[in-house]
């Protein structure tokens, strides 16, 4: 009985909790309706296409190839990141560059975002900090997948 | 002719309240809930850029409702199949016609009812509509031919059925209380004033029964709590082979219901139309104040007072719908034979035995 | 015999033996970059150093002689601190530019720094520059800044080929390995530099770039180019899921075999590997179109054709071309089938011709399997064809896998007038055309079985690579057909793998009974 009438009271509290939600958001969504500026908002909701969130410093998002001063792609094409890679996204073939310095270029490079976790251990991995994902893009969804298959002239942006 | 007339205007306008009022319903729930969760909820439905607080929201349901394929699997009784929904509906539609918004509207000498049909025996009509809409639950779940639509169909009559004798139980202490089955009487009889300043509402009168009454009536909406027929998104139920307009059908009548639990509650034990000390010519106090109105003010108040109770359980069961997780169906059927009955059948010896020694 | 203490490890060596071989025998290992075992010790790298007991300073485990109740230390904590010195000058002049350097990933420099380096860098001047790409040869660059002057290369081309193409010039800081007046290190062994090479100093153009050798899968087989029958590793990339490579094999290593090759193989075999890709057949071709048939029901209106003749009493005019491509077991199954049982009458081969052979390891046959065709019992001389392919109502042919190797020349007129022509073929060949149905046949890299070398050892080989689409061993079809034929049944059913008829060769032919690796 005592058991019962303790589920009573939770049941009771549970509704209260709910009432006062509702009670204290409708009250700052009735000031802002009049215009009254309030430090807390009646919603946490962020209204997206038209309100966007900042994106932290560290945020993983779309990736880009650096370029080195003349222009040709930082990445030596040393097959780290297609290593690294979980999704095994990434491909990568390697042309030889005229420069002795520098010997190694891609001549394919490409990431199949539509495979990628977006996990990050490419920029980890990479020895040349070639690849980073710091482009804070995160609105480049496709109607179809093969659209979504960068290549290095897309990545180098 | 003039009868049929303003009979047919009233239909009119009854529906047209239910249905908007259930549509809205779609609205408010989803608006509620997001107040409820720190949301803001759907907003952007727009004619023109538009957008009024989502408002259009529910028509743009209705349309995309409408546009969808209407799937009618191979292996159903078609006919059966597609009848379900509409019994479902109907029973509940037909429900409004008993309910009165106030009392009367004196037009040109003529007095006007704000009532469908009075019937003598309204209540027990209501109650009979209501029980007769499981037929569209069982239907549904039959004609389905899907095994768990039929399993789900049987969830739902066995709960329903249920709860319909609680309701019921719950009901007797009441026109115990106010010696009528006639809607329109009961709300009259709760306009009387207890000690000459508290109404006799049914809540007053009738704690106990209201409680009941109201878990009872919770569980017929099949409404979160007790939604174990069909839970949309993890319980497999009675609709799960419908889609498109049918499907909205049967959804559009789980609000509907929730709009006649509402106007029941208010009818039955917070006095319906009744303000309180609000009579035919105007307020009268109990301290001795009054306030005179003309009769079309009084009106106006009355079906303000009637709609505002309204709208207030609607809200209160919207409430409950987003607070509670649903209950397992043991304890639902606990809940409605072991604690519902039992305790109306107190309430009904409670009342007769309060009743006969107070004469 | 000599008594020696490595790490508390008790081993006994000869007299005479250095404590590394030593120490690798006892299963440690002592790090080393210029010593190969194919060499006299150099000690110029000063990786091996280990402790001796009772000496006063670290010796060269590379080339210091046991001596009995010697007790050498390989981990004590002066031998570390050595190591270590010895990595932090070797890569203070490297460029550590692993990132573009084949060798990373199988590079001693690398694993020595992971295992006894892991220091951080003190060394913050400007490194030396040297040239970082000089072609050394036809098939290798040279890169001085990786170089750590092991001298292994220059040793390999005066011990082994005797060309001595390379030396080192300059003396400290400036020494670095170049080739003689500009000429190029051309010879058929060239192509080994870059393997031995410790570092990434010497590479292979044909690997260049190609992939990272971590992405390889490195498994044994026997080179088939000549009868030699080299030990070569068959190095393969096993692919990614979602993007497709050119190729599977990305480039062929040797393989120790002290009898056969030692440590070394020719370029012929090094090279010559695009045959195991290119061009392949993998789906059977019935009358020049792809055939929906299942192997069973192929085998079925084979072993059909063979038996109608056979049952007609007329399998004489069935005949048979062979090619030494195909293995002992393979050979013998042939034999025991169309000899034995069927008695054709009518096999030859058609081998490709001879070409030159050099005086080290590759000689002038150019298929595989010549000897142990021999030592079966068939006779190799080519036949007089027209004869031959007179009246000839069954022919089965088996084509070489290299274009171009052998003149089929002599079959092309006859073949429009045989009743039903049969090819086994790895290649798409423009003579598949020519032939009614054609089958396609693993390589000898991607079965099982065995070979006998020019000097008559007999070396068993297992898979390198997965057959490519439809592709069949050819014992395992030769098996299925005798099965089919239902002339000998339980003898064939007992061949379930080459190692089964390898056994039941070992008892019919007293040469394979004998140990000839
Ligand atoms: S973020 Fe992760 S999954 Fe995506 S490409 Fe880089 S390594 Fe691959
Ligand atoms: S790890 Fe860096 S340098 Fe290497 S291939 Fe990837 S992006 Fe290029
Ligand atoms: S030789 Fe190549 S892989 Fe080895 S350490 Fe030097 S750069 Fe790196
Ligand atoms: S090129 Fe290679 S093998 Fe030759 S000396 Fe230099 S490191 Fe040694
Ligand atoms: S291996 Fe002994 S000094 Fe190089």
């Amino acid at each position: 009985m005592i058991k019962a009438l303790g589920y009573f009271i939770a049941i009771i509290k549970g509704s209260l909790i709910t009432t006062r939600h509702f009670m204290v958001n409708m009250w700052f969504h009735t000031l802002k309706l009049f215009r009254i500026k309030t430090k807390r908002k009646g919603a946490v909701t962020i209204q997206y296409p038209e309100e966007k969130r900042k994106i932290a410093s560290r945020h993983r998002s779309l990736h880009r190839l650096l370029k080195r001063e003349d222009g040709k792609p930082r990445c030596v094409a040393c097959m780290l990141c297609v290593t690294v890679c979980p999704s095994e996204c990434i491909f990568v073939e390697a042309a030889e560059d005229p420069d002795p310095e520098v010997q190694k270029v891609p001549s394919i490079f490409i990431i199949d975002l539509s495979r990628c976790c977006f996990c990050g251990f490419c920029v980890e991995a990479c020895p040349e900090d070639a690849i980073r994902m710091d482009t804070g893009q995160i609105e480049f969804a496709e109607y179809s997948r093969d659209k979504l298959i960068y290549d290095l002239e897309k990545l180098m942006g | 002719m003039s009868e049929w007339i303003i009979i047919l205007i009233k239909i009119i306008c009854a529906l047209v309240w239910f249905l908007v009022i259930a549509l809205y319903l779609t609205w408010v729930e989803r608006k509620e809930s997001a107040v409820i969760q720190d949301r803001i909820g759907a907003n952007r439905a727009n004619i023109w850029k538009f957008r009024a607080i989502g408002l259009f929201q529910p028509f743009a349901d209705a349309i995309k409702m409408i546009f969808k394929e209407d799937f009618t699997p191979k292996f159903s009784r078609k006919f059966l199949h597609n009848l379900a929904p509409f019994i479902s509906f109907f029973f509940v539609a037909v429900t409004i016609s008993a309910i009165p918004f106030g009392d009367v509207l004196r037009i040109g000498g003529r007095e006007i009812k704000l009532q469908v049909v009075d019937f003598n025996v309204s209540l027990l009509f209501v109650m009979a509509m209501l029980s007769l809409g499981i037929f569209g639950i069982i239907l549904a779940g039959w004609s389905s031919n899907n095994r768990y639509t039929l399993l789900g169909g049987m969830r739902g009559a066995a709960q329903l059925i249920s709860y319909e004798v609680a309701l019921g139980l719950s009901l007797i202490g009441l026109i115990l209380v106010y010696p009528s089955l006639k809607l329109s009487a009961i709300v009259h009889y709760q306009g009387e004033m207890l000690w000459g300043w508290l109404p006799k509402w049914g809540v007053f009168l009738q704690p106990l029964g209201l409680l009941i009454f109201f878990f009872a009536a919770l569980a017929e909406t099949k409404r979160v709590p007790f939604d174990l027929p069909e839970g949309e998104n993890e319980i497999v139920g009675f609709f799960t082979e419908y889609s498109g307009l049918k499907w909205g059908l049967f959804m559009f009548t789980d609000f509907m219901e929730v709009l006649i639990v509402a106007c029941l509650l208010t009818t039955l034990f917070f006095g319906g139309w009744q303000v309180p000390w609000l009579y035919a010519d105007g307020f009268h106090f109990p301290w001795g104040g009054e306030w005179l109105l003309p009769h079309g003010i009084v009106v106006a108040f009355q079906v303000l007072a009637f709609n505002l109770k309204v709208f207030f359980f609607c809200w209160l069961q919207i409430l409950i719908r987003w607070t509670y997780p649903r209950f397992r169906y043991d304890q639902v059927m606990d809940l409605g034979w072991k604690l519902l009955v039992p305790l109306s059948l107190v309430n009904i010896a409670g009342t007769a035995i309060l009743l006969s020694l107070i004469g | 015999m000599a008594k020696i203490l490595i790490d508390e490890r008790e081993c006994d060596v000869a007299e005479g033996t250095t404590i590394l071989k030593a120490a690798e025998s006892a299963g440690l290992q002592i790090p080393h970059l210029c010593y190969h075992k194919a060499f006299m010790p150099e000690g110029s790298c000063r990786m091996c150093l280990v402790e001796i007991e009772g000496l006063p300073k670290l010796e060269l485990a590379c080339s210091t002689q046991v001596r009995d109740g010697m007790k050498v230390s390989t981990k004590s904590e002066s031998v570390i601190e050595a190591r270590k010195g010895v990595l932090e000058c070797l890569l203070a002049d490297h460029p550590i530019d692993c990132p573009i350097c084949d060798k990373a990933g199988e590079c001693k420099l690398q694993d020595y720094y992971e295992e006894y380096g892991l220091f951080e860098s003190e060394f913050n001047e400007e490194k030396e520059k040297r040239q970082k790409k000089i072609e050394i040869g036809k098939n290798l660059l040279h890169d001085q800044e990786r170089c750590v002057l092991c001298r292994r290369c220059v040793r390999f081309l005066d011990e082994v080929t005797k060309t001595r193409e390379l030396g080192v010039f300059q003396r400290g800081v400036h020494a670095e390995v170049a080739t003689y007046d500009g000429i190029l290190v051309d010879n058929n062994y060239s192509g080994n530099l870059a393997e031995l090479c410790p570092v990434g100093a010497i590479t292979d153009k044909d690997f260049r770039f190609k992939t990272r050798t971590w992405f390889l899968q490195s498994r044994e087989s026997i080179c088939t180019l000549c009868s030699r029958g080299c030990n070569i590793y068959v190095e393969s990339h096993q692919g990614f899921s979602r993007f497709s490579l050119p190729k599977r094999v990305y480039r062929i290593q040797t393989r120790e075999n002290q009898m056969i090759n030692g440590f070394w193989i020719c370029d012929k075999g090094r090279y010559d590997y695009s045959y195991l890709d290119q061009e392949r057949l993998d789906k059977i071709v019935v009358n020049n179109s792809e055939d929906p048939q299942s192997w069973q029901e192929i085998t079925s209106i084979v072993a059909g054709e063979i038996g109608r003749l056979f049952h007609m009493k007329r399998s004489s005019h069935i005949g048979l071309i062979l090619q030494s491509w195909l293995s002992n077991e393979e050979l013998f199954l042939i034999d025991k089938i169309f000899r034995n049982d069927i008695n054709i009458g009518k096999i030859s081969f058609l081998d490709p011709p001879e070409e030159s052979s050099d005086d080290f390891l590759l000689t002038a046959e150019r298929t595989p399997n010549r000897r142990g065709a021999k030592e079966i019992g068939f006779d190799l001389q080519p036949a007089d064809w027209e004869k031959f392919l007179e009246d000839v109502d069954l022919l089965f042919v088996f084509a070489s896998p290299i274009k171009g190797d052998t003149d089929f020349s002599p079959l092309k007129a006859a073949l429009d007038k045989i009743e039903k022509t049969v090819l086994f073929a790895s290649h798409n060949h423009e003579i598949n055309s020519l032939f009614d149905m054609v089958l396609p046949m693993s390589l000898i890299a991607e079965k099982g079985g065995s070979l006998t070398n020019i000097v008559g050892s007999v070396q068993g080989f297992s898979p390198a690579l997965d057959a490519p689409g439809n592709c069949k061993p050819a014992w395992q079809f030769l098996v299925d057909l005798a099965k089919k034929l239902m002339i000998n049944f339980d003898f064939y059913n007992q061949f379930s793998s080459p190692e089964s008829i390898r056994e039941v060769m070992k008892k019919e032919i007293p040469y394979f009974r004998e140990e000839h690796e």
